[in-house]
């Protein structure tokens, strides 16, 4: 319904009217731009309406994070409570819950960004090679990625369920006497958690490296199979580093991906066992929702913002200093 | 994880008459999928789903018919909780009863809390009297009068006096007690009797005492070939914790005192009570690494010859027609008077905007017949709370029932405090260092020590309340 | 930048789509053609030859493979919702049923609540797509079109919401909609999904390409700038409208976290909260789970199959940007 309302609107003027194709029409925008009175306050109108979300549901509430970190709010009570100074950072930054579930957080993005990134490479640098069939990988490899979170969840718990589970009966199968209570394990819980997320959003960074392939001239191939160079020496010497800009991409979008994890972490784990799989978003929604604890709660979001926007801007840095190169 | 914000890029990126080629396909598409979508909507309006998207717009709670009922029953209990609710429905035809089940624990109690505090709450909700403190606390609760109470025939003298006490919180009730639910011990009487366990009546020996209870287990261990007892030691750091509650009540231990403030722990009772934990795996007569299911698996094949965990895996159990009885926690220590870890469950009226959505009257008036429908809930296996049923001849002959009732009088109940209760993170945190200790991945004086540390924690955080 | 959007519109990027020009080619049609080899056979040694061949013969192996475990999940789902408790039971990792019941799936879709999480997913879906699409096109327009006072420091100030993760906001928010009574309505859920940063830098993007003739022509015909935009612009916009469409529609139907805050009443849950949220009171039947797991995924498979091209650009146009 939303797609069509804008749609069904196409008006007299009608979108096959040419426009200036080529040329450099586009250049001269800044020329026919009046500035008379009853222009005003046609901008501050058309932000409006964008803006009012933004600042309620954006900007204020980064204000007031930084607002009640200082103040022992509390869920239940209503109001700011009462200011406490730095109480709530020292405390964050002395309980061992807090720096293991930033802990959390950093290994379950190692153990994902590294396959996530290595194994979808892979992939599509595999099927970047057949032209037929392709349809089926990219049908295989990203279908999973638009399902709900929910929805891999109780999938991946019924297969890594004890003893009736797919997955400790493969493993039984490939000569494991008693394999580790996947989801049970403190060891392997996380691991197991990693392996389901792999399998779930490995579609997103496959389309992005298979789009970045296409990019690459044909000409470039055929010039270095002319010099004789094999299938695997191209793709080290010369497919891969022309990967360098997706690969950036595509590792800093999962980087601060994988560290708000939280979905399938709470459904499939809650944090457990032994606490082995918290990860610091669900640690804040623990502190804040369950405990109540909003000060408090608030510190530590304020805390991963600043490591996610880090990150961020690292990222950021990298591209200029890639774009400025180039 | 994958919750990226959407990034597309324009797909066709350049000017306009570019993207037109596919336009007509698309559009058709789009439109047929907006058609779909419409249809759907209207399709569920007519359905029944109208006044609940109605509902969706304005935040309405409802027609005075509607009564939310919220339950965390997922085990055999939550079976005879919807028969219950079917009688009743049956009876009040007026009532639109909707009864909810949902995840056990503190995803529960946050979904109410926040329930609560959005302003649509359900009119009814089990809740564990051990969270009463917490709850009340946050001020969620409605106080529930006398005169209220008197209306609908529930006066105090009709419930059990341990769990009545427990539902109240500064001086006035906030919940009206239905059980009390002790840890216990299922017994495989076929399994007890060959390994020479049972008397000439048929009946248990004593097991009570440490070396008496690690010789019976040693005994169906025998019999069983695998395992003498079993117990859910992986997600599931609450049974971990009742166990470890248990024995160390027993001892005589203590945890907290000022409402959680301050601790308390008996060290060298909390070591004995681990030390023993640890010999049960040690010597290879419990299992580790089993979960819920498995652990209730392991007595139904005939694995394992006990099993301890709470009395709401009776139906569980009965299911797969084996030979059982169940007995109360076999009284290990002898430093203090019996205990057991039980909790209790209480029905409460969480706090609604306004009279008219909170329905106060019948809402007793449905408390009032799950009460009266006791005996059913005590075949889910829960001591009723309900003296009238209690009382009653029937459940005096009720087996295996009867035969763990005299449990509630050792009822331990949880420490008092704002992070404890069932399903919190004292559970939780307290569990996971038991199951640790169960198996054998921390040593009983560390266990003690971490449960220290973990309590220090816990008490030196400020109360959200 | 703006080279590579150009260029994204050739017939290059077809090749995504899965070559529809090379069609032609005789011997092969029908089979999975290797792509690379067409210059090889022209001149190379017979050594690369071979070692071609040979690759593409362990490439198309290792996808296969790859390609079938990624589809055990889906497929031993969709096995075990349509087997009976007993079957399950008795052995839990079988493939196959003998006598496949789709009893599961009757009793989700009339006596569970999934019917109820259905229309609150698409209602709260369609809404945030709706408002996200105007109020983000809207303000690109101003951005793209106008030249006004403020302009860079407003242009500065969304560039920095691209850095915000929503998620790290999830309690002022709630205490946000908590002080307007708004929980546990479809607004509680919808507005604080509408500011999306990135639509409006999709549809600035787009809007930077349509040429300046065009809104020169209607403003110097009388035409006010809310009137360009509505009748000249967006009608134009309609490959950046659907993109934006497909992706904050899917994105709000997979929220997780967010409906799980402030929506509490099981018949106001979206679909994604209510699959894990809401239990049966009879235990775990796998075949149940199974089948809720795949009547939630259903939708946005179909939804992903009838829009599979254009979602699959529009990601892959991320990496061009």
């Amino acid at each position: 319904m939303a797609t069509t309302a804008p749609t069904s609107t196409a008006a007299p003027p009608g979108p096959e009217r040419p426009g200036g194709r080529g040329g450099g029409g586009g250049k001269g925008r800044r020329a026919g731009l009046p500035g008379t009175r009853a222009d005003r306050w046609t901008a501050p109108g058309m932000l409006a309406p964008f803006g009012f979300f933004y600042l309620v549901f954006l900007i204020g509430p980064l204000l007031y994070l930084l607002v009640a970190g200082f103040f022992n709010t509390s869920l239940v009570k209503g109001g700011l409570g009462d200011w406490v100074g730095l109480d709530n950072y020292a405390r964050a930054l002395s309980t061992e819950e807090f720096w293991a579930s930033l802990w959390h957080s950093v290994w379950f993005t190692v153990l994902t960004t590294v396959p996530l990134v290595v194994l979808a490479l892979v992939l599509a640098l595999l099927t970047d090679r057949f032209s037929r069939g392709r349809w089926f990988f990219r049908l295989a490899f990203f279908a999973p990625f638009v399902l709900p979170s929910s929805v891999i969840s109780l999938m991946f718990m019924w297969i890594f369920a004890d003893q009736i589970g797919l997955a400790q009966s493969w493993a039984k199968f490939f000569g494991s006497d008693s394999p580790p209570s996947w989801l049970g394990d403190p060891d392997w819980a996380m691991i197991s958690i990693a392996a389901a997320t792999v399998w779930w959003t490995i579609g997103f960074n496959f389309v992005i490296y298979l789009a970045a392939l296409q990019e690459i001239p044909r000409d470039v191939h055929e010039a270095a199979a002319l010099d004789g160079a094999g299938p695997w020496q191209r793709i080290r010497h010369i497919v891969v580093p022309m990967l360098g800009r997706a690969t950036t991409l595509v590792t800093v979008l999962q980087l601060v991906a994988s560290l708000k994890v939280f979905d399938q972490i709470y459904m499939m784990t809650g944090g457990g066992p032994d606490r082995a799989t918290e990860p610091a978003l669900l640690y804040v929604y623990n502190t804040g929702f369950t405990e109540g604890r909003v000060g408090y709660a608030s510190t530590v979001s304020l805390v991963l913002f600043v490591m996610i926007l880090l990150i961020s801007l690292v990222w950021f840095a990298l591209v200029r200093r890639a774009e400025k190169e180039s | 994880m994958r919750d990226r914000p959407p990034l597309p890029g324009t797909p066709l990126g350049g000017p306009p008459p570019a993207g037109s080629r596919t336009a007509p396909t698309r559009r058709a598409l789009l439109r047929a999928a907006g058609a779909l979508g419409a249809t759907a909507a209207a399709g569920g309006a007519l359905s029944g789903c109208g006044t609940a998207i109605g509902q969706g717009f304005t935040g309405d709670s409802g027609p005075a018919s509607l009564l939310n009922f919220w339950n965390p029953f997922t085990g055999g209990d939550g079976a005879r909780m919807v028969e219950m609710e079917r009688d009743y429905r049956k009876r009040h035809p007026d009532v639109d009863l909707k009864a909810t089940t949902f995840v056990w624990g503190d995803p529960y109690y946050t979904k109410l809390t926040l329930a609560t505090l959005g302003d649509r709450p359900p009119q009814v909700a089990i809740t564990h009297l051990s969270k009463i403190p917490t709850l009340a606390g946050a001020g969620l609760l409605r106080e529930i009068g006398d005169d209220e109470l008197a209306a609908h025939g529930m006066g105090a003298d009709r419930f059990d006096q341990r769990a009545w006490r427990k539902a109240h919180y500064d001086g006035a009730l906030r919940a009206i007690p239905l059980d009390t639910h002790p840890f216990v011990l299922y017994v495989r009487t076929d399994i007890a009797k060959k390994a020479g366990l049972t008397g000439s009546g048929g009946e248990l020996a004593d097991v009570d005492g440490p070396e008496q209870f690690l010789d019976a287990l040693r005994a169906a261990k025998e019999v069983t070939g695998a395992w003498g007892c079993s117990i859910a030691s992986t997600k599931d750091p609450s049974t971990c914790f009742r166990l470890f509650w248990s024995l160390y009540r027993q001892l005589g231990g203590r945890l907290l005192a000022d409402e959680g403030a301050k601790v308390v722990i008996d060290m060298e009772a909390a070591g004995e009570a681990f030390a023993y934990i640890r010999r049960l795996t040690q010597e290879k007569l419990v299992p580790t690494g089993v979960d819920s299911p498995g652990a209730i698996t392991l007595l139904t094949s005939g694995q394992a010859g006990f099993l301890m965990d709470g009395v709401w895996q009776i139906l569980a159990v009965q299911d797969s027609k084996v030979a059982f009885d169940m007995l109360p926690f076999p009284r290990i220590f002898r430093d203090a008077p019996y205990a057991c870890h039980a909790d209790s469950h209480g029905l409460v009226l969480p706090k609604a905007p306004s009279p008219d959505a909170q329905r106060a009257d019948r809402s007793l008036e449905f408390i009032r017949s799950l009460l009266d429908a006791s005996d059913a809930w005590a075949g889910g296996g829960h001591i009723p709370a309900w003296l009238p049923t209690q009382e009653s001849e029937a459940y005096r002959k009720l087996e295996p029932q009867a035969h763990y009732a005299a449990a509630s009088d050792g009822a331990a109940y949880d420490p008092g405090a704002w992070y404890s209760g069932a399903g919190s993170s004292l559970h939780n945190r307290l569990g996971d260092v038991c199951a640790s200790v169960l198996g054998g991945r921390t040593t009983p004086t560390r266990g003690a020590a971490r449960i220290r540390e973990e309590l220090r924690e816990l008490a030196a955080t400020p109360s959200p309340l | 930048m703006a080279a590579s959007t150009s260029t994204s519109g050739l017939p290059t990027r077809k090749g995504l789509d899965g070559g529809s020009g090379d069609r032609r080619d005789g011997g092969l049609r029908g089979r999975l053609r290797p792509r690379a080899p067409e210059a090889a056979p022209m001149s190379g040694p017979m050594r690369a030859v071979g070692a071609e061949r040979l690759f593409n013969r362990v490439a198309l192996g290792v996808l296969i493979a790859l390609a079938l475990l990624w589809l055990v999940p889906l497929v031993w789902a969709f096995a075990t919702s349509v087997r009976s408790a007993d079957e399950i039971a008795t052995d839990p990792t079988a493939w196959w049923s003998g006598s496949p019941t789709f009893e599961a799936y009757e009793d989700l879709l009339t006596g569970g609540k999934l019917p109820y999480w259905y229309v609150n997913s698409f209602i709260t879906s369609a809404l945030t797509t709706l408002l996200t699409v105007l109020t983000a096109s809207l303000a690109a327009f101003a951005l793209s079109r106008l030249r006004f006072r403020y302009r860079k420091p407003a242009f500065l100030l969304l560039l920095a919401g691209l850095m915000v993760p929503p998620q790290v906001l999830m309690i002022p928010q709630f205490l946000a909609l908590q002080s307007t009574g708004m929980l546990n309505t479809y607004w509680a859920v919808v507005l604080p999904q509408v500011p999306n940063v990135v639509a409006v830098f999709v549809f600035k993007q787009f809007f930077d390409g349509i040429p300046e003739e065009l809104t020169e022509a209607a403003r110097a015909d009388g035409a006010s700038w809310l009137r360009t935009y509505w009748q000249i612009v967006m009608p134009l916009s309609k490959p950046a409208i659907s993109a934006v469409t497909i992706f904050v529609f899917v994105w709000a139907w997979n929220n997780f976290l967010w409906p799980l805050l402030v929506v509490t009443d099981p018949e106001m849950m979206t679909l994604p909260v209510g699959l894990t949220s809401v239990q049966d009171a009879f235990g775990i039947p796998q075949a149940q789970l199974m089948a809720s797991a795949v009547l939630g995924g259903v939708p946005l498979l179909t939804v992903f199959l009838l829009f599979q091209r254009r979602i699959v650009e529009g990601i892959a146009g991320t990496g061009l940007k």
